[in-house]
């Protein structure tokens, strides 16, 4: 793999994230593309823990903990200060789940890119509110078992897309990446790193206990979910501008859903219309990406 | 120099003259003009700050938190309902240790809603670890704002300077507004003993398991003791440089008093006229009024009401289930002592009602004919609505 | 930084802030599997009946070193130049990536690196073991006996081959037409076995006496003197001047006469010989047509070979088998008889039988027989008796006491007949002969089976001279086990020919070279099954960012301190080079 970034890494090994965490290798990307002048502002998420207990901290970047819907606005006030200060170079990240990004964060985030502040959201996406043990957000896919959506109530809501939410917002730059595609990502990372003004990237990032699929298969599954168009690499330029990143091999949803547990209970009848759903979603971006279907 | 100025700018003047740097603020009634003020001043150059418009109260403290981190003096404002959203992030920004200060603007819980004063928004905070300060007058607030930055970054703990809703933050006083040089003696740029930076990367706020966590909550504990036992000498240096000082406590004739009302807040002004006239009627009453409410001055609320033969305190707030706040924490200021006075809780001017002398003498004469306190709380003036 | 700072009046403050990074945490503690780094056998490879190790030499070609793919060929097989043109490549056949597209060009590209190497003039860098005292006679300068030398030379043994022709060879000189295999590439392979201390002597034919007096001068002797008689038809007109033996014809050629050929010629027979008489008589001038009992499917000559043949105008007659040659006025007349297939016989070819009485007559000018050939002396096939004789996979040794010991090797042994074939004899005798000396007999079978390259008949000199290669497990990598996520689909390189009528004016060489950059397009298509080639995938998707890189030849270890075991880096190595076993074995 090609990552063109420094070959420096800004994690520690000794951290407790589950065997396979998609959430752990997604860190480690994002910092390889952004380097040390970077705070990371961390609400409440499974980072929160993965991050270390006093006195340990796996990072070697300062990292700001914040209350779980604050990452929006803890990053506006960290930015304020460095600008105060005169300092341009820091990059000021917000690291949250989907949790504190998609639902109680969902707010302050959407305060501070209605201001634009200058700084990086990332959301790191595995789909419910893991570290509090795998309960529903709206981040959850239709379809998905989850502590709070068991048995017969299996998750009948879509998916909430935070991309177009922000996009609304008519933010300078929001894009989709995922763990399993790492050039695409870090490429992104660096090109937000370049841009003022509010910057969303929402990534893919497999949860092995959570999605009840062996350790060893996160990166595929992560995979999966982008050649099978539920997850498409795509960037939104001035809330604009749609570009798709990467034409997937299309594999019939079933492909991905066949890989998790969390999905075992669905029948043919329900992965048909799922895969209506990933169709009509697939078009509508094409379209928006300026094809004609 | 002195101008006649609306309390809500006094407020903006103390920010102004202690270099604040970042301000977020969300408007809530009635602390608007505050924001206003700030706005105004941060747009025309009159303060050079950044002024972040957040889009709630929770999100302004959570600005501040990662401003103070970053190592940059900060301030805001808020009021009832605003102070209550923040509640979390006052815990959050007293164990993070970081010296925030804000102007909190007594107001009424809702429901229903009501924008008058009423204290028990404040001081149902009173156990975060931000420390409190009640003022009687504009003159009062500005001082106060420039002291608490000064005791706040010594001990690493937020502050709340806490005024009447309308009372003072719409009244209009004659005040003192320092000149910024006698400001910048008084206090010296913010001075981090720690802070957020790429070239010492650590992380704040970390998981802390339960070896360690009793010890940082300690450091809270210990840091009041320190800001208590600190205040004095701030008062000392403020005093020299500007020539007033409050206490943490103010005891107007306490010391022959055989009845002493205890009050905070705008109340207090009414009170000391009150005692004037009951005194000049032959009354043995005093006043104790209570500025530093967190840290609680228990030594010097000990010593002043021990001497006394009955204590009556107004509390314009109420712990339901309990009593008035105030007269709470007075009855444990005085539950370890020989001969503690009995001590006469009443309730009077919530959600804005008007504490009028006639109240205030009313409370001294039940206080007088009652052996003891008929009931925990009394609360005065209650009618058919 | 420290958590606790004295604030102005000298206490502590301590607050939550960290000091320290997470690395006494030693989360290895966590496994139950384990990761490691294990290369293993990649099909081609163990297909290849000389064992070459294909998957690395690939690698080596994307990396630009060519010089060292090519001795990594040479470490395994004297003849890159040889076979880069006339093997036919059971490798591409197990190729994985031919499940996936198409198969990797793996003949092309050994071509290309004995072109490449014979530009440059690459002297080989091989290891060569410390010179050893016993000496071998070599029968027979074929491939067979040129593979035995060079293979005992790199053991340190001092060799001598008796050649009965006048040029060195074997089929390789005599046998193949120059349009497949030019001179100049055969003799700079041939010199290339000299320089390492190989004698040999041409126009010295061996008899059978020779082994009665061999002890007094050596101490083992290699047969390979091939299958150098023709087999008869056995029909009427056998004798007559106009069936020529297909053999015969093809070292005419090579010995300089160019016979011409008019009018049309029939050959007999359907493998490599017959399909190159056939060629052969076109180029010189003749029309040719062969006339095979069997099917096309069943012929034993390689498939490239009969295609390009019909596209050079020859004619195949299948199921047609020969009944008489008789001469007429001007020419002959070949008496053939329809066959018919009726099943299938024990070696797995079609059973034929006449189908009636019926005979066809084919008017030609002369009639070649190219039906197989025979070790033209008795002594040349290994005895037929059990003690003190080991049948090994591609030779037969014979080891009685105070005899030298004697081996038959090459087309004298293998079932197929061929080059690579005959490497594989000369390596196993080789081998097999440097344990006889140094261990004994009764230690050859093990130590044989201990540099099988997968377990399976090829042999690895590498392996056998301690090389890294020994190191990797015999596990031959399946398609299913390729992480195909991490390759598109592209299209096999297509090496360029001699148009057909550029080809049949002459006996030019037909294949043509490609360029360094479609060399090396085309190595990159290669899944390098079982072997690391320091992708990084195992480095970059360790989320505990436990595989380190190192200086070691792995290039990267793995910190078992911290090491989860959760599998990824098995899972996301697309070549399968590393394996994932319970903790604790």
């Amino acid at each position: 793999m090609e990552l063109n970034v420094h070959d420096q890494e800004y994690m520690h090994s000794g951290h407790v994230a589950c065997p396979g965490c998609g959430a752990a290798i997604a860190m480690r990307f994002l910092l390889k593309a952004l380097g040390d002048k970077t705070i990371v502002v961390l609400p409440a998420c499974c980072w929160s823990i993965i991050a270390g207990p006093y006195p340990q901290s796996t990072l070697d970047v300062p990292v700001i903990h914040s209350a779980f819907e604050t990452g929006g606005a803890v990053a506006s006030g960290v930015r304020a200060a460095l600008d105060t200060k005169g300092d341009t170079d820091t990059t000021v990240v917000t690291w949250a789940g989907d949790g504190g990004t998609f639902d109680i964060g969902f707010q302050a985030l959407s305060g501070a890119v209605e201001r634009n502040e200058n700084f990086i959201y990332v959301c790191y996406d595995n789909e419910a509110y893991m570290n509090t043990g795998i309960q529903r957000s709206s981040s959850t896919p239709y379809g998905a078992w989850t502590t709070t959506t068991p048995g017969a109530q299996w998750k009948k809501m879509r998916k909430k897309n935070i991309v177009e939410a922000l996009v609304a917002h008519r933010i300078p730059y929001a894009a989709t990446a995922n763990i399993a595609f790492p050039e695409d990502l870090v490429k992104k990372v660096q090109k937000a790193k370049a841009i003022e003004g509010s910057r969303f990237l929402h990534i893919f990032a497999s949860c092995p206990t959570g999605w009840r699929i062996p350790s060893e298969s996160s990166i595929k599954v992560a995979r999966m979910a982008v050649q099978t168009n539920i997850f498409p690499l795509y960037e939104v330029e001035e809330g604009l501008k749609y570009t798709i990143n990467y034409r997937p091999k299309e594999y019939p949803v079933r492909e991905y859903f066949k890989l998790q547990g969390r999905f075992k209970h669905l029948t043919d009848e329900d992965l048909q219309f799922i895969q209506e759903m990933v169709d009509e979603d697939w078009t509508l971006l094409l379209r928006k990406a300026g094809e004609h279907v | 120099m002195k101008r006649v100025v609306e309390g809500s700018q006094a407020v903006a003047e103390a920010v102004r003259l202690a270099r604040v740097e970042v301000i977020s603020a969300y408007p809530i009634t009635p602390q608007t003009h505050i924001v206003e003020f700030l706005s105004e001043y941060c747009a025309n150059g009159t303060l050079d700050a950044r002024f972040l418009r957040v889009e709630s109260e929770h999100s302004a403290l959570a600005a501040l938190i990662g401003t103070v981190s970053t190592g940059v003096r900060a301030f805001t404002a808020t009021s009832g309902q605003g102070l209550a959203l923040m509640h979390e992030l006052l815990h959050w920004a007293a164990g993070a240790r970081l010296p925030i200060v804000m102007a909190e603007v007594n107001r009424a819980l809702a429901p229903g809603w009501n924008i008058w004063v009423d204290q028990t928004d404040s001081l149902a905070q009173r156990d975060t670890g931000w420390m409190q300060m009640y003022c009687e007058n504009s003159q009062e607030v500005i001082d106060t704002v420039l002291m608490a930055y000064r005791l706040g970054e010594q001990v690493n703990l937020p502050v709340m300077v806490v005024l009447d809703a309308f009372f003072l933050s719409h009244t209009y006083e004659p005040v003192d507004v320092p000149a910024q040089e006698l400001a910048d003696r008084f206090l010296p740029p913010f001075d981090p003993k720690f802070l957020l930076d790429t070239q010492n990367p650590c992380a704040f706020g970390p998981l802390v398991p339960p070896n360690a966590y009793m010890e940082m909550r300690h450091s809270i504990a210990v840091g009041m003791d320190q800001a208590l036992a600190r205040f004095p000498a701030v008062e000392d240096e403020f005093e020299d440089i500007f020539g007033r000082r409050y206490g943490a406590v103010d005891a107007v004739h306490c010391d022959d008093a055989e009845i002493i009302l205890v009050t905070s807040g705008t109340i207090t002004s009414t009170t000391r006229e009150v005692i004037k006239a009951l005194r000049a009627r032959g009354e043995h009453v005093g006043l104790l009024k209570v500025k530093l409410f967190r840290p609680f001055p228990l030594e010097e609320i000990r010593r002043t009401l021990q001497t006394a033969q009955k204590v009556a305190v107004i509390d314009r707030n109420f712990s339901f289930g309990a009593s008035g706040i105030f007269a709470q924490e007075i009855r444990a200021a005085l539950c370890n002592t020989v001969d503690t006075p009995p001590v006469f809780g009443y309730i009077a001017g919530l959600g804005g009602r008007d504490v009028t002398r006639e109240i205030i003498e009313e409370i001294y004469t039940n206080t007088k004919h009652n052996e003891v306190p008929e009931k925990e709380s009394i609360w005065v003036g209650l009618q058919e609505v | 930084m420290t958590a606790k700072a004295e604030n102005k009046t000298g206490e502590f403050l301590l607050l939550p802030c960290t000091s320290m990074s997470t690395e006494s945490n030693l989360t290895g503690s966590w496994r139950f599997m384990k990761p490691r780094y294990e290369e293993k056998t990649a099909p081609c490879s163990a297909a290849c009946p000389a064992g070459e190790d294909i998957g690395r030499i690939e690698m080596l070609v994307t990396q630009g070193l060519f010089k060292e793919a090519w001795d990594t060929i040479l470490r395994e097989n004297p003849f890159p130049a040889v076979c880069g043109r006339v093997c036919y490549h059971p490798c591409e056949n197990n190729c994985n990536r031919g499940e996936f597209d198409e198969a990797i060009a793996i003949h092309s590209l050994e071509r290309f690196l004995a072109d490449t190497a014979s530009k440059n003039e690459f002297k080989p860098s091989i290891d060569l073991r410390p010179a050893r005292d016993e000496r071998i006679a070599i029968i027979g300068a074929g491939p067979g006996g040129l593979a035995t030398a060079y293979f005992l030379a790199l053991l340190g043994y001092p060799c001598d081959v008796f050649e009965s022709t006048s040029a060195t060879g074997g089929v390789l000189r005599w046998g193949i037409p120059l349009y497949r295999l030019p001179l100049a590439v055969l003799e700079g392979e041939i010199a290339r076995i000299e320089a390492l201390g190989v004698t040999i002597h041409t126009g010295r034919h061996i008899t059978s006496d020779f082994l009665k007096t061999a002890h007094e001068r050596y101490n083992a002797v290699f047969v390979g003197c091939g299958h150098s008689k023709s087999r008869k038809l056995g029909i009427d007109g056998e004798d007559l001047d106009g069936l020529e033996e297909g053999i015969r014809f093809l070292e005419k050629i090579r010995r300089g006469d160019l016979p011409a050929v008019e009018g049309t010629v029939a050959v007999i027979g359907g493998g490599n010989t017959a399909v190159d008489v056939a060629r052969s008589a076109v180029r010189l001038g003749g029309k040719s047509v062969l006339v095979y009992r069997r099917r096309r499917e069943d012929m034993p000559a390689f498939e490239h070979e009969v295609e390009m043949a019909l596209e050079e105008g020859v004619e195949l007659r299948q199921l047609l088998a020969p009944v008489e040659v008789k001469q007429t006025e001007n020419g002959y007349t070949l008496v053939v008889r329809s066959m018919k297939v009726v099943g299938e016989d024990e070696d797995g070819r079609a059973a034929i039988e006449p189908v009636g009485e019926t005979t066809e007559e084919l008017t030609v000018q002369k009639v070649f027989k190219a039906i197989g050939e025979e070790p033209a002396e008795n002594w040349y096939n290994p005895p037929l008796k059990r003690q003190n004789v080991m049948r090994l996979n591609h030779s037969v040794l014979v080891h009685e006491p105070r005899r030298p010991a004697v081996v038959f090797g090459g087309d004298l042994t293998s079932r197929i007949k061929s080059v690579v074939h005959a490497v594989a004899s000369g390596k196993e005798a080789a081998i097999a002969l440097d344990v006889l000396f140094r261990e004994g007999a009764d230690a050859i079978r093990a130590r044989l089976k201990s540099c099988a390259v997968g377990g399976g008949a090829a042999l690895s000199m590498e392996a056998y001279m301690d090389g890294l290669r020994k190191n990797r497990s015999h596990h031959t990598v399946r398609y299913e086990e390729i992480n195909t996520d991490y390759f598109q689909t592209t299209s096999r390189v297509t090496q360029p020919r001699l148009l057909i009528g550029e080809r049949i004016g002459s006996f030019k060489e037909i294949d043509l070279k490609i360029s360094a950059n479609l060399a090396i397009k085309e190595a990159e298509r290669c899944f390098n099954c079982g072997l690391c080639n320091q992708c990084d995938n195992c480095y970059l998707f360790c989320p505990d960012l436990a595989v380190c890189r190192d200086e070691s030849s792995q290039g990267r270890h793995i910190n078992y301190d911290y090491c989860k075991g959760c599998g990824l880096c098995v899972v996301e190595c697309p070549r399968n080079a590393m394996i994932l076993e319970e903790e604790g074995q």
